[in-house]
């Protein structure tokens, strides 16, 4: 559960939101600079609230009258940033293991869980490559794995399918469902694709500038 | 490209030939003045022993010191917004620009066993005497390398996109974890090229040395410090010790070629 009422800011940037996402999968759809990108930064914990209240899961996470803030690390959230964010320095089956080594799994066991969720995305012939090396749309698909793979307790995705070219898409978008469904959490997602979204997402909230 | 600005003047080119001559002719100097023939036995005496090993013991500690100290300056001086963040800096910068000797003095007036700020107190109480002693040498050596590291690595810390500790970040990754796993193998470019600098810088220093710990063979004396002595009592050894220097020198700056010299394919 997501739970988010309050000012949401980042930079030059605040708006009022008020979002309550159970265990389903919503779609935010609107302009640039709606602040979509930004609702999610501030539920990963990476922008603080400028007021009101963020629950997840029942607990509040960020409360600035209380004052309550948990960590982006304590939150438990598997994320896709717009730009992938893959670590440079490591290959793209590290990236895809970093968190669930991040939650104390060993590397080999670690490794070998990443290796099959790379190849459900069809990009386990890449796992040994450096992740500078990759095709965005390569990068994109580990980035979905990294987002997915240590069980996290919701799940942000923005612009989740941008690099993935047309072919490969609905596949993609496939294994990105199956693996909420099994996860069972709250995920939102951020798109410019409408149809994406329709595709996607079990509901849609739209917002404009 | 334009034309115009792309045509190098003759009299530039004159200069900068002149500014090549300049800077090159005292390493040919150097060159032939070193005696090839006996260098091996020149730089095995006793002495020249005893200066490289001190030099590189001391030189080594001063740039571990300096990294212990440089790291935490550099990344407040990169990350944070505090008060009086434009006075550390200058302070940060300082070795660099007063003279090393001034350098030395300052050091004698904060560290110096009978009248020093800190060193009549680090005597009485642990019997510790940083003036003439090797800890000297490594204090004065880490005073005068660690503007080069914190440059390098403020420069380095500076220029790390802030989305990959973000996403380690929301992958679970704590702060010294962020640190070690992330950070650090995103630094490393600046950290070697930092670490060089600063090892090279003090393995050449001479005035705080002298100034701070003196002289000493065989305790204090580094092997800048040897090559002054020697140039009057043993020319061919000075001249011998300083090639080596040089060489050394050069080591570290086509280890960074990639950084300052355009990958070497200039």
């Amino acid at each position: 559960m997501i739970s988010l009422h309050g000012t949401v800011e980042a930079g030059s940037f605040s708006r009022e939101f008020s979002i309550d996402v159970g265990n389903e999968v919503v779609g935010m759809f609107g302009a640039n600079g709606s602040g979509k990108t930004s609702v999610l930064r501030t539920i990963a914990g990476l922008c603080p609230l400028g007021n009101g209240e963020l629950k997840l899961n029942g607990e509040v996470v960020d409360a600035p009258a209380k004052p309550v803030f948990v960590l982006p690390e304590m939150r438990h959230i598997g994320m896709v940033f717009q730009d992938h964010s893959l670590f440079p320095f490591m290959t793209a089956l590290d990236n895809a293991a970093f968190p669930l080594q991040m939650r104390g799994m060993k590397r080999t066991a670690a490794q070998k869980l990443a290796k099959e969720m790379l190849e459900q995305f069809g990009v386990a012939n890449v796992g040994q490559q450096m992740a500078t090396a990759l095709s965005g749309g390569q990068s994109q698909r580990v980035a979905i794995v990294r987002a997915l793979i240590g069980s996290p307790k919701a799940v942000l995705l923005d612009e989740p399918l941008s690099a993935i070219d047309e072919e490969s898409r609905e596949g993609v978008r496939n294994h990105i469902r199956e693996h909420l469904i099994r996860l069972g959490v709250s995920a939102i997602v951020v798109s410019h694709d409408r149809t994406e979204l329709d595709h996607l997402c079990t509901r849609i909230e739209n917002y404009t500038r | 490209m334009n034309h115009v600005s792309s045509r190098t003047p003759r009299f530039v080119r004159i200069g900068a030939l002149v500014g090549v001559a300049f800077l090159a002719l005292p390493i040919v100097g150097l060159l032939k003045r070193v005696a090839w023939s006996t260098l091996w036995t020149q730089l095995t005496d006793v002495a020249t022993r005893d200066a490289l090993r001190i030099s590189l013991y001391a030189s080594i500690c001063a740039t571990v010191l300096a990294l212990v100290l440089g790291l935490p300056l550099a990344w407040c001086l990169a990350r944070m917004q505090f008060k009086g963040r434009r006075f550390v800096r200058a302070l940060v910068l300082l070795p660099m620009v007063i003279p090393p000797v001034v350098g030395g003095v300052a050091l004698l007036g904060a560290y110096g066993k009978s009248n020093g700020l800190l060193g009549g107190l680090l005597n009485s109480l642990f019997g510790i005497q940083l003036t003439y002693s090797l800890w000297g040498v490594i204090v004065a050596e880490a005073f005068v390398a660690l503007p080069f590291l914190v440059l390098s690595l403020e420069g380095g810390l500076r220029s790390i996109d802030a989305k990959y500790e973000e996403s380690a970040a929301v992958m679970g990754a704590t702060d010294l974890t962020r640190f070690t796993r992330v950070t650090l193998p995103l630094l490393k470019p600046s950290l070697v090229a930092g670490l060089m600098l600063a090892w090279a810088r003090a393995l050449g220093e001479f005035g705080a040395t002298i100034t701070f710990a003196g002289n000493i063979q065989g305790r204090t004396q580094t092997a800048p410090l040897a090559v002054y002595t020697m140039l009057e009592s043993n020319p061919e050894g000075a001249y011998a010790l300083s090639f080596l220097l040089v060489a050394v020198s050069v080591g570290v700056l086509v280890g960074l070629r990639d950084r300052w010299l355009g990958g070497g394919s200039q």
